[in-house]
């Protein structure tokens, strides 16, 4: 959105209440309409008491059961004089008048007092929010002009112009919609040669048909070129909070730039909207995923994950899910969700638990805010290597599954009997014996603390059979569920001995160990060597979790000797802050199968399959991308309400759903998972998706999207400037285009609107300064991302390789300073220094300076919509950024050059492959003026055109690429 | 009209008029940071009807100079004198302090740590400081002590913009932005909201603690360096002189003209002024930031050594950029995460170091003001993001060879100076042993409401929708008072 927007939002204010369509007030041939001229009124005057988060007197009229009958009280549709609604709102009684006089001395304005009385003597019909109703397919124009109109859009448009008496601007210049057209297709201003050929083409074309022939093949050119997928991939890496850093304080690098591959490789190959959705957000859980469709799960793992030292991870495992949940509510719905996370939405029907029915579908992936962001894929920079690559990880996976299952499915199948020892002791805390549980009591346990549990002659096994496993169930020391997971508990070793009365140790050998779910990159049998990750559950203990130890040999305990536990706790969370195990029980099995099975042939291929998997995965080299990956339904997380958005109080459990709003009543809509969520967004059943994306690639084109508020659609949101025009193309791109962006796009910047003149006479400003009903073409500041893209490009320093990890073009010293990291910005001193800005290294707590001085957002959250602005600090980065100097003395060179050094011609050229048009007669003369005076009055003492004065070029160079021509489009 | 209720329309109307009224300045949006004109109109723009943002009442202060120590300094080792403390120094933690409190380091049962330095009491006012800020007790009597500063959150990034955004989690606007935001600067050459960081670092939370989170970008914190270009690409290339960035400037501006009138466009007409703008800022901010004008006597009085950067210099250049009407001026000082895991931030070793580096400076910053009249309409804003534990750190549930002190939200304290702060007094009180605030209890969004309050304006109107509440910088979800007792 442009600040000249901006400036006219009166106008806007005024215009949005008296032309737009939507706000007309109801006129007494029509019937009222509840969205259009009721819920504005209930909205200004009675939500802020009788909404979603006060429901003073039980009356809501953010909920039509609130209201109408059978169960609401205050309105008798067809009556109002028999609606309690009219009573209160009509009284002269001060104690019974609404809104309560003292707070608002003025009553309701009489004609919102008929508006609404009106509204119940025709039925008191209620309606959904306009964003959420079905999308309208049979919209009746008015009067328009068909022959001005190429693509369907158009006649939207022009009903717009003709029903507010304005009048289409002619046709822009060839080489001004082909400027515009090239930056918003592909984010890079066209060649000189590229003009010259379309406008020889266009001079060539013998009829109009035939320039619209010309026009149509110059798009296809531009939505085949890879800078295409460039160009959107950095629309999307705004709404995926893209970086390559995990944010907070350290900010440790992260390896993400495989994602913003995958974003770059899907626009290009114009992968459908509905397909892009459910690979972000659930590839994995497609059954046989690819690679690819692991790597798009990344969208939600550029959540932060803090590494601070001394965070509580459950914390910051909770904010980042808030955060995806937040995040896919403004991306794919636009609607603000985030403060259903306290209370009720204020103005739209969303209940408070439906928020964490969302939370539900995204709670149970295995990421847990942990240091080395796991779950993650090594993703070779080679792209040939990463299907194969990434199939062999999920290979292995799959393996360790396996594997574990075989123990696994058999612990569960049999029967255990419960141990209980005779003492217990721990070379920190104390520790005390409570029924068959052991449990810590008091004091500390740090780091490397040891228990030893002694299990006394006879107790062990009252059975004379002999032992053949060892169970540990590792409990939460609180039994109440509301107060969420615990510190972790990992037991990193067990060793076993039975020692005889006289004190001589045995060991106790065991073969093998099982879990009951693999939550983490160990592998169970680290138990038995010592590394830190044993079992149990790092770094959060949500519920009790077992590990089953099974015996190298069925052990017979002699009745006077002693079996003895000692139990290593090495595990820690960031700041050595020790995760022991704090109640646990042990049990035993005397079931001899298990003996059996620790030589069984199944066992041993899986063994070799996993060695050989394992040393596969070991020899794969890449950078490690963090990616979803769902939590076994064995160790799901159990969901609960927050108590006003607190996470440490947590009120009843949730099942996963989606808010009741957006189910129809006839209809039972399961939406368990986070695959059947996305299948629902991008469904024909709602109507938002295609309404907020279509929104979205509209403001991406015309600087504005036809619902202002990008980020919102609900009732606190703008309403659409068009609706009709909103809804037809939501429809061309869900139904006709079947999601494809690219045909979209197509009719779009070939439409009669797109293709007009973006100069406008002052008269014609007036009318509609903001261009409200587009009866010019679009006149807008170019991005952060198109401003260094367009100087590194025209200069001819641009390299054009796509993909790979982030680059660092220069930088002023002294810009990084995060705190307790060594890392630092070396400046790029090969081509990569010229990469296209999207490739630029995106740390969060220190993004590039100026990115953010054109208007780029942090990424620390979901942005969807950049505000752009105008400011000196902008002028400074064009015109003393060492960036820019650099590409300022580039152009001068090369035009120069490619001119054999005539000063005229090369300035002409430079004017050119910036602006994309021929300068004016003024332009050329300010601009060799400004040379003659610029150069040293040493050279120019003789003749000055013979000999060049490249300073004097590069700042003429530098002099144009901070022409308001070159910083807009 | 369908604007959800009457704040979100006053809200919108108020931004309409706002920009409005910018447009008719030629300004555009920079002029809300930039623009002379923004609050010496604010009457004018209230007369419009549409309540324009701008003071809601006179205020006490014009501008705000914000020192944040950032790591949180330990507030029993310098304002928070516990003599009790010291009688139980050595003694395991009661396990009273220990339940339900969650710590970043700390283990199983501490040691309690008495104060490490000896404290005296200063001035009129008998304020209790210790020995490591010998200077400060010289002007103990100007402050107003806040012994009583109470947080939520006990780790630094979130910690930090709570105190800084009003919202532990990113994408909170910073209260130098909603300053912006409100008020607007006055003095159009140089950014209106300064940030200037020394101690080798930037705070934990990164950038966004003078972020503009969900405010338009133009509100943000500039960060200027005491060492090169003190606004980023300020100076020309090293090949361009002046006179000839002022003829290409001239260029600039022709052909600019010429295009809107083929244009139309009056953004066109903005970007010429922003160059101008961009032009004269050369001039002010390489002045203002040119320490060598400055005399040996302030140079000596604040420990500044010009080409450093160092604390001393950024107060030195705070008073500065206070005398050329910068609105908000925020300082952090990194350094003070006292934990005792090493000596660069243990109580008994870099702890010292870190007093070294603020005492003179801060004192004299307070002096100067004072002197140069500025004192009394510049609001002086001192302190961390939480405080520190009573408890001995036990890093690993160990004692550790160095002396150090984990993080505490319960207690910590803050002190305020000038702009319509009572002076000599101290408010709050944490328990016996510096653990909890007991008595009057100031949050960080009491501290927000009380900020702009002193700023002339009521933080309960100074609104900005999005995500669908009218949110503000005292937090709309939690509860906030101006803390009128300290005001004079």
């Amino acid at each position: 959105m442009r600040t000249d927007f901006f400036r006219s939002f009166l106008g806007i204010f005024i215009a949005a209440a008296f032309m737009l369509p939507v706000s007309v007030e109801a006129t007494a041939a029509e019937p009222i309409d509840f969205n259009r001229d009721v819920r504005p009124i209930l909205i200004q005057h009675c939500t802020s008491c009788h909404g979603g988060v006060k429901q003073a007197g039980d009356v809501s009229f953010v909920y039509a059961d609130f209201v109408l009958p059978p169960d609401g009280w205050i309105v008798e549709p067809g009556d109002p004089d028999a609606s309690v609604l009219i009573e209160r709102i009509t009284t002269d009684d001060p104690d019974s008048r609404m809104p309560p006089p003292d707070e608002h001395p003025e009553p309701l304005p009489a004609e919102k007092v008929a508006t609404l009385t009106r509204w119940i003597a025709e039925g008191a019909k209620w309606g959904d929010l306009w964003s959420m109703a079905p999308l309208v397919t049979d919209a009746k124009l008015p009067d328009h002009d068909f022959n001005w109109a190429r693509e369907s859009l158009d006649e939207f448009v022009s009903a717009g112009v003709v029903a507010n008496a304005l009048t289409h601007s002619p046709e822009a210049p060839p080489a001004q919609w082909l400027r515009r057209a090239s930056f918003d297709l592909t984010g890079l201003p066209p060649t000189i040669d590229q003009i010259d050929a379309f406008l020889k083409k266009c001079v060539d074309a013998k009829s109009a048909s035939e320039v619209d022939q010309v026009y149509a093949a110059e798009v296809d050119r531009l939505l085949a070129n890879p800078s295409y997928g460039q160009r959107w991939a950095s629309l999307w890496m705004d709404l995926a909070r893209y970086a390559d850093s995990r944010g907070f304080e350290k900010d440790p690098h992260r390896d993400m730039w495989p994602y913003r591959d995958w974003l770059i490789d899907a626009f290009n190959r114009d992968m459908p909207y509905d397909e892009f959705t459910i690979k972000q957000l659930a590839g994995d859980l497609l059954p046989d995923p690819t690679a690819n469709d692991l790597i798009a799960t990344a969208f939600h793992r550029n959540t932060q994950t803090n590494t601070e030292g001394g965070t509580d991870d459950e914390e910051f495992r909770v904010a980042a899910i808030v955060d995806r949940v937040n995040t896919t509510w403004t991306v794919w719905q636009a609607t603000t969700f985030g403060c259903v996370q306290c209370h009720s939405h204020p103005y739209d029907p969303i209940e408070h638990d439906e928020y964490y029915r969302c939370m539900a579908l995204f709670d149970n992936s295995l990421d847990a805010d942990l240091d080395d962001d796991y779950p993650t894929l090594k993703v070779p920079a080679d792209r040939s290597q990463i299907e194969d690559a990434i199939a062999a990880q999920r290979q292995h996976e799959i393996i360790r599954n396996e594997r574990n299952e075989f123990g696994r499915s058999f612990a569960d199948s049999i029967a255990w009997k419960s141990i209980t020892p005779e003492s217990a002791s721990s070379t920190g805390g104390q520790l005390e014996i409570v029924g068959d549980h052991v449990q810590t009591k008091s004091g500390t346990f740090p780091v490397g603390v040891e228990y030893t549990v002694d299990f006394a002659a006879g107790s062990a096994t009252e059975t004379k059979s002999p032992i053949t496993a060892l169970r540990i169930e590792i409990a939460r020391l609180s039994d109440d569920p509301t107060t969420g997971p615990e510190k972790g508990s990992v037991l990193s070793e067990l060793d076993a001995s039975l020692v005889a009365a006289d004190g001589t140790k045995t060991p106790v050998k065991f073969a093998d160990v099982f879990v009951d779910s693999l939550t983490g990159p160990a592998d169970p049998r680290d138990a038995l060597k010592g590394n830190d990750r044993g079992v149990g559950e790092f770094p959060k203990l949500n519920a009790t979790r077992w590990a089953v130890f099974v015996l190298a040999e069925p052990l017979q305990i002699p009745d006077t000797v002693t079996l003895q536990l000692v139990m290593r706790q090495k595990a820690s969370t960031s700041g050595n802050i020790a995760t022991p195990v704090r109640r646990f029980a042990w049990s035993a099995s005397d079931d001899i199968r298990w003996i059996q099975r620790s030589t069984n042939d199944e066992l041993r291929r899986l063994d070799k399959a996993l060695a050989k998997s394992n040393s596969r995965v070991n020899k794969i080299e890449g950078g490690l991308l963090p990616v979803m990956t769902a939590r076994p339904n064995s160790a799901k997380r159990e969901t609960r309400t927050f108590t006003r958005g607190n996470w440490m109080d947590r009120g009843d459990p949730v099942e996963p759903g989606i808010p009741n709003v957006f189910v129809k009543a006839d209809e039972t809509l399961a939406i368990n998972d986070r695959l059947q969520f996305a299948r629902w967004l991008v469904s024909t059943e709602n109507p938002l998706a295609a309404r907020v994306w279509a929104n979205r690639i509209w403001a991406q084109l015309f600087g504005r999207g036809l619902v202002e508020t990008q980020e919102d659609f609900g009732s606190s949101g703008l309403p659409p400037s068009d609706p009709m025009l909103l809804d037809h193309i939501a429809n061309r791109l869900q139904s006709d285009h079947q999601w494809h962006l690219k045909p979209l796009l197509r009719e779009l910047v070939l439409s009669s609107t797109y293709r007009q003149d973006n100069e406008v006479t002052a008269e014609k400003h007036a009318k509609d300064p903001s261009n409200w009903h587009y009866a010019r073409g679009p006149r807008t500041r170019l991005s952060a991302e198109m401003i260094r893209d367009q100087a590194i490009k025209t200069s001819g320093l641009i390299d054009h390789q796509v993909g790979g990890p982030s680059v660092m073009p220069p930088q002023p010293d002294g810009v990084w300073q995060a705190v307790y990291s060594g890392a630092s910005w070396e400046n790029a001193t090969d081509a990569q220094r010229y990469r296209q800005a999207l490739y630029t290294y995106w740390r969060r707590t220190s993004p590039y300076p100026s990115f953010l001085t054109f208007d780029s957002p942090t990424r620390d959250l979901c942005s969807a919509r950049r505000i752009d602005t105008n400011t000196p600090l902008q002028a400074l980065v064009t015109l003393n950024d060492p960036v820019y100097q650099e590409c300022s003395h580039a152009l001068a060179d090369r035009s120069l050059t490619i001119s054999h050094g005539s000063i005229e011609h090369a300035i002409e050229r430079m004017y050119r492959s910036v602006t994309g048009q021929f300068p004016t007669d003024l332009e050329s003369a300010e601009l060799m003026s400004l040379y003659r005076d610029l150069c040293d009055p040493s050279s120019t003492a003789q003749a000055a055109d013979s000999k060049v004065d490249s300073a004097a070029m590069s700042i003429v160079a530098n002099t144009i690429l901070n022409l308001d021509k070159a910083l807009t489009k | 009209m369908s604007y959800p209720n009457e704040s979100i329309r006053d809200g919108v109307a108020r931004w309409a008029t706002r920009r409005h009224f910018i447009k008719d300045c030629s300004l555009g949006l920079a002029g809300m940071w930039m623009g002379a004109s923004a609050t010496g109109q604010a009457g004018a723009m209230e007369s419009t009807g549409h309540g324009a943002r701008g003071v809601h009442f006179p205020p006490r202060a014009k501008r705000v100079i914000f020192l944040h120590m950032a790591g949180a300094p330990s507030q029993l080792e310098l304002f928070d004198y516990k003599p009790d403390l010291q009688s139980l120094d050595g003694k395991d933690c009661p396990a009273s302090f220990l339940a339900g409190k969650r710590f970043a380091f700390i283990q199983g049962v501490p040691k309690m740590l008495g104060p490490q330095f000896p404290f005296k009491q200063c001035g009129e006012s008998g304020a209790w400081v210790s020995d490591r800020l010998p200077e400060f007790q010289s002007v103990a009597d100007k402050v107003c002590f806040i012994k009583s500063m109470q947080t939520t959150q006990f780790n630094h990034a979130p910690a930090q913009l709570l105190l800084h955004t009003g919202n532990q989690n990113l994408g909170s606007a910073s209260c130098g932005a909603w300053t912006m935001y409100g008020l607007g600067s006055e003095n159009e050459n140089l950014p209106g909201f300064i940030v200037l960081v020394s101690g080798g670092k930037t705070p934990s939370a990164g950038k966004s603690v003078w972020g503009s989170g969900f405010l338009p970008s133009v509100h943000q914190g500039v960060q200027c360096r005491s060492k090169g270009d003190p606004v980023l690409y300020l100076s020309n290339p090293d090949d361009v002189s002046r006179q000839q960035r002022r003829r290409a400037l001239d260029s600039i501006e022709r052909i600019n003209r010429a295009t809107f009138e083929e244009s139309g466009d009056p953004e066109v007409l903005t970007r010429i002024s922003q160059y101008e703008m961009a032009f004269r800022m050369q001039t002010h901010a390489t002045d203002a930031f040119d320490l060598s004008q400055e005399t040996a006597a302030t140079h000596e009085a604040y420990g500044t050594q010009p080409g450093q950067e160092s604390f001393a210099n950024n107060c030195l250049l705070a008073r500065r950029l206070a005398e050329r009407d910068v609105r908000f001026i925020q300082l952090f000082h990194w350094g003070w995460d006292s934990h005792g895991a090493g000596a660069a931030e243990a109580l008994n070793a870099g702890f010292t170091d870190r007093c070294n580096e603020v005492d003179r400076p801060m004192t004299a910053l307070l002096k100067d003001l004072e002197q140069r009249g500025l004192l009394e309409d510049t609001l002086v804003v001192w302190g961390g993001e939480f405080g520190r534990t009573p408890m001995r750190e036990n890093r690993g549930g160990k004692e550790m060879k160095l002396i150090g002190r984990d993080h505490n939200p319960g207690g910590f304290t803050m002190w305020l100076a000038g702009g319509g702060v009572k002076p000599g007094i101290s408010f709050g009180e944490t328990d016996e042993i510096g653990y909890e605030a007991v008595r009057d209890k100031v949050s960080p969004h009491d501290l927000h409401a009380t900020l702009l309050h002193t700023l002339g304006i009521d933080h309960k109107r100074l609104t900005y929708f999005t995500q669908g509440l009218p949110q503000r910088l005292s937090n709309v979800t939690q509860p906030s008072r101006v803390v009128e007792e300290i005001l004079s």
